[in-house]
């Protein structure tokens, strides 16, 4: 075989031909293509100098080019977050804009690029470390803000064909990983040595504890309903009818307690400005409090999406089986609740400790239980 | 948790100004409160007896930087009683207006630090976009849109240009519908009225034993207003009401200044209407003498912040011997450790947002 | 319980939950500015008109001053001090200088000026890298598309003209106040010649002293005089006052 023209190493294999994945997945064969082009090109170029040895041909072996294919999705799939990150913060940005009578975002075109110089300006800021820090507690407390607040952003499917692993577990992972936060914010809230921090992160706590319980139990009865943990079995469990339908109640209480996870107005206490000055974000300066609001929006968006999932039929359009793109129809539910999100910033004015209490075990939980009853009503009389 | 004292202030978010609140905080709940101020102090008093009576108007101004006609007509105020001279009512009728402008602007900027303090950037812009046509009627009448310089010894500094009653009527027109979406975005919305409702409360007798004036007082209760209960400026002959709320609490305090700057617009318009039967050539200045008559003389008015008064002792030469500031805010905060007694962290922007800081003329 | 607003606002406790009615208004609001555009200015590409009469930094129109210093008089913060510059015509003029970083555009400099040649500008884009920068001189003051209104005509009415019944004889403290001399005191230095901005004052013999030395004392043309009390800061001997007329 010669092995002169470069389109003899970019052959455009079946990604479905592979040890590692089995099922059709796009970020996957975006991955393959990727790397049978990049692959292809750097052994081509290889073969070019030294022709004829194995370097080339290993880079675009079977299962070289699956490994590197499932590294390059990993990369699209964050990218799509990231992005799809970036345009919530401009759609919220330009929504508030437009509700508060002012400009929002100015920079590129319709200000999309706004978030980016904001990013290169909190970047360009001292990266300050109060002396009186616990170091330890106050870096890996962030790190593991801002990690698992992007992992679970990109566990989240945009389709059926948009996923990053297709497991039986689906989204009570993504629970367990969005908890995981609030106690970061607490163990951060102490490292920063800082009294407002302090505070910040107590409240932080005591608000995501009372309602991560009425969250859960409306996610119960959502799995109850469709008789599997996994994403795919939800929506598709929803194809007759979308669970906001049954399910108003769970799906009031699971949006109200979505904002409060992600510590949005009006329910944002741990980082209430007018009285904790930043709240258990005081003493994180620079880029990290840069990323610390990216990993707040990431956490936003996996709220959305979950709401989107459980109640909005997913990727799903209601009376029609065509779905030419089901990803963006997905992103466009994603972005009507977000959109909701924004407008209620905009509305509504902070609530105070012991209300967001009240809020959250006196209203939310008996209306999450009363949901669950429904469910087991409809359940046992075999309505769906 | 164990007790610790949370210092809030001079450069915390909630306090508008320069000034302290030490907080002594139970985990959430307040214990204790001790008002700290002095950080803007700049000898005001001092400076003036080094200055000839007009040059004083301007730093009269500087006392507050939005309440700066009210505070300039004051000081105005007191050197005409210690000069006896009578204002003709058309200099009457302009500094009424102008000073209902003051008003409602400065209650409009303690709408929207409300807003901020509440964690309602929308009241907020609302607000400042509202105050900004008041802002432009001020540049109208005397050319400048803060620090307005209007009120002069015996008279204003110019009369009203021929298009400022036209102007003037359609922003209060405009506001008056204005400012009902802002009033829906505070009082039509549960959150906002449950932050303000019972909170800070202050009764009668406690309002009465610090002192409090001004809407804060009236905000508990107290049916007083200097406008009406000692009118200057002719404010007897127009008609309107005095806000009173009986609460005491945040959202009385609140609700007395909506209330109040509605009933300013009708000042307002009540004054046009008086100012347009007036012939156009009335004086509007009279000359005063440069040098004031030995004696003591006091001058009191409502300011946008409670009562403010300020008391001369002159010795018969152009300067004042001694100019004392009696600043509605400098009482009103002796208050703040009464208001947040027991309440929340959470509620100490809501309560203190309604005593409407100005330090400014607080430390002078 | 006078809060009449809420008259027209009916709030009951079946509404404790209410929380619609805000996000009713932002979202009208959202349509409005969507249609409209927001109220924003955008500042440094457009700005906001202002009228005439606004009072930005002083100028001066530079061939009406006299140079008599009543601005820096009557300037609070002392920011005003009358420099020698070249007149147009070649002499040497008094004329004043601002330090902006001090001024703070009371604006007294216009309204006390007798000839009007102080005025307000719309100018208050005042930003400079030094402070010196800051420190205008006559030249640069000037303010070339002035108007009307930028002059402020002092319009003052005498409290003994009201008590007549006399309303429509607006006049200013320049043009009745004038200076007074106590002939006892004077000593005939004619120091109040040299510092008279408009030349008002002349010298003349009055008599003759024991010595046999010619008695020289101040006349003055009092309809040129605008009273700026040079003469009086001047005299070493206190002789000249200024009599108000009230």
């Amino acid at each position: 075989m010669p092995y002169d023209s470069i389109l003899n190493w970019i052959v455009f294999k079946d990604p479905m031909v592979n040890p590692f994945y089995n099922v059709y997945n796009l970020p996957y064969d975006i991955g393959f293509k990727l790397w049978e082009i990049l692959g292809g090109a750097i052994a081509w170029l290889i073969n070019l100098i030294f022709p004829g040895n194995g370097a080339s041909k290993f880079l675009v072996s079977q299962e070289v080019t699956g490994i590197l294919a499932l590294v390059l999705m990993v990369v699209v799939i964050f990218a799509v977050a990231f992005v799809i990150n970036l345009t919530m913060i401009w759609e919220e940005r330009k929504v508030l804009g437009r509700m508060m009578d002012r400009r929002a975002t100015r920079v590129g075109p319709l200000g999309y690029l706004q978030n980016l110089a904001d990013g290169l300006k909190t970047f360009l800021k001292e990266n300050i470390t109060p002396s009186k820090a616990d170091k330890k507690g106050y870096m890996w407390a962030l790190s593991i803000v801002i990690g698992t607040s992007v992992l679970i952003a990109c566990m989240i499917p945009l389709s059926d064909r948009w996923f990053i692993a297709d497991y039986g577990a689906g989204l009570l992972i993504i629970f367990g990983l969005f908890a995981i936060a609030p106690f970061m914010i607490l163990v951060a809230g102490w490292a920063q040595n800082n009294k407002y921090a302090l505070l910040g992160g107590m409240r932080a706590a005591a608000q995501m504890i009372s309602y991560e319980v009425p969250m859960l139990i409306v996610f119960a009865s959502v799995t109850l309903m469709a008789k599997s943990f996994n994403i795919n079995d939800i929506v598709a469990a929803q194809v007759g009818m979308w669970f906001i339908v049954p399910q108003i109640l769970g799906f009031i209480v699971f949006m109200v307690a979505a904002v409060a996870e992600a510590e949005r107005i009006p329910f944002d206490l741990p980082e209430a400005e007018a009285e904790l000055v930043e709240g258990w974000q005081t003493e994180y300066s620079g880029m990290k409090w840069g990323l610390i609001m990216l990993g707040d929006y990431f956490r936003g968006y996996v709220a959305c999406a979950l709401g989107v999932i459980m109640f909005l039929g997913g990727w799903m359009i209601p009376f029609t089986s065509w779905n030419a793109i089901p990803e963006i129809v997905f992103l466009l539910k994603v972005f009507l609740i977000f959109f909701v999100f924004a407008w209620i910033r905009a509305a509504h004015a902070r609530v105070r400790t012991d209300q967001i209490l009240w809020l959250g075990w006196k209203v939310l939980l008996p209306l999450s239980v009363i949901n669950l009853l429904i469910v087991l009503a409809l359940k046992i009389g075999g309505m769906v | 948790m164990a007790e610790m004292w949370l210092t809030m202030g001079p450069q915390h978010p909630f306090s508008h100004g320069l000034w302290t609140l030490k907080v002594l905080a139970d985990g959430e709940i307040v214990k204790d409160a001790v008002p700290v101020i002095g950080y803007l102090h700049r000898g005001w008093e001092k400076e003036c007896e080094n200055r000839p009576y007009p040059l004083i108007i301007p730093m009269a101004d500087r006392l507050c930087y939005s309440a700066s006609m009210t505070w300039s007509h004051v000081y105005c105020k007191v050197v005409e009683e210690a000069l006896e001279i009578e204002l003709t009512d058309r200099t009457k009728y302009l500094r009424v207006v102008a000073d209902e402008i003051c008003r409602i602007q400065s209650h409009l900027m303690w709408l929207a630090a409300m807003g901020t303090d509440l964690g309602n950037l929308t009241v907020f812009l609302w607000a400042l976009r509202e105050r900004e046509f008041f802002l432009d009627l001020n540049v109208k009448l005397c050319g400048q849109r803060l620090t307005t310089n209007y009120p002069r010894i015996g008279g204003v500094r110019n009369d009203m240009p021929y298009y400022f009653e036209r102007d003037c009527l359609r922003v209060v027109k405009r506001f008056e519908k204005a400012i009902w979406n802002i009033i829906a975005m505070m009082d039509e919305s549960a959150i906002v009225v449950s932050r303000l409702k019972g909170v800070g409360v202050i009764s009668r007798k406690d309002a009465a034993n610090y002192g409090l004036t001004g809407p804060t007082m009236r905000g508990c209760g107290v049916d007083f207003d200097v406008r009406r209960d000692d009118p200057y400026c002719n404010y007897d002959q127009l008609d309107w009401e005095v806000a009173v709320c009986k609460e005491g609490d945040a959202y009385g305090r609140y609700r007395v200044r909506i209330e109040e700057m509605l009933q300013s617009c009708e000042i307002i318009k009540q004054a046009m209407e008086k100012l347009d039967k007036l012939p156009k050539t009335d004086p509007t200045r009279v000359k005063v003498p440069k040098n004031v008559p030995a004696g003591t003389h006091f001058a009191r008015l409502e300011d946008p912040r409670g009562e403010s008064l300020m008391y001369l002792i002159s010795d018969g030469s152009d300067r004042p011997y001694r100019l004392k500031v009696r600043s509605p805010i400098f009482v009103n905060v002796s208050a703040s450790k009464h208001l947040v007694d027991g309440v929340r962290i959470a509620d100490i922007p809501a309560i203190m947002g309604t005593i409407d800081m100005c330090l400014g003329e607080t430390d002078r | 319980m006078t809060i009449k607003y809420l008259d027209k606002f009916p709030r009951s406790n079946a509404r404790t939950l209410w929380v619609l009615k805000p996000m009713w208004v932002t979202l009208k609001n959202m349509f409005k500015t969507t249609l409209h555009r927001p109220v924003t200015i955008m500042y440094p590409y457009e700005k906001e008109w202002v009228p005439d009469n606004y009072r930005g930094r002083p100028g001066l129109i530079f061939e009406k001053c006299l140079g008599c210093g009543i601005c820096k008089r009557m300037c609070p913060t002392t920011c005003i001090s009358m420099i020698e510059v070249d007149g147009d015509d070649g002499k040497k003029v008094d004329r004043p200088q601002v330090n902006l970083g001090r001024c703070m555009m009371c604006g007294y400099c216009a309204e006390y000026c007798p000839v009007n040649a102080m005025i307000v500008t719309p100018d208050y884009e005042l930003a400079a890298y030094t402070r010196e920068e800051l420190i205008y001189g006559p030249r640069k003051l000037a303010w070339p598309k002035h108007t009307e209104m930028m002059q402020v005509h002092l319009k003052e009415h005498l409290l003994s003209d009201l008590k007549n019944g006399v309303t429509d004889k607006p006049t200013a403290f320049y043009s009745i106040d004038r200076p007074e001399l106590n002939d006892a005191k004077c000593i005939g230095c004619s120091r109040c010649v040299k510092v008279c901005p408009t030349g008002v004052i002349e010298m003349y013999t009055k008599g003759e002293n024991a010595a046999g030395k010619p008695i020289k004392r101040p006349k003055f043309d009092l309809a040129k005089c605008v009273c700026c009390q040079n003469c009086v800061d001047e005299c070493p001997k206190d002789a000249l006052v200024i009599k108000e007329v009230l």
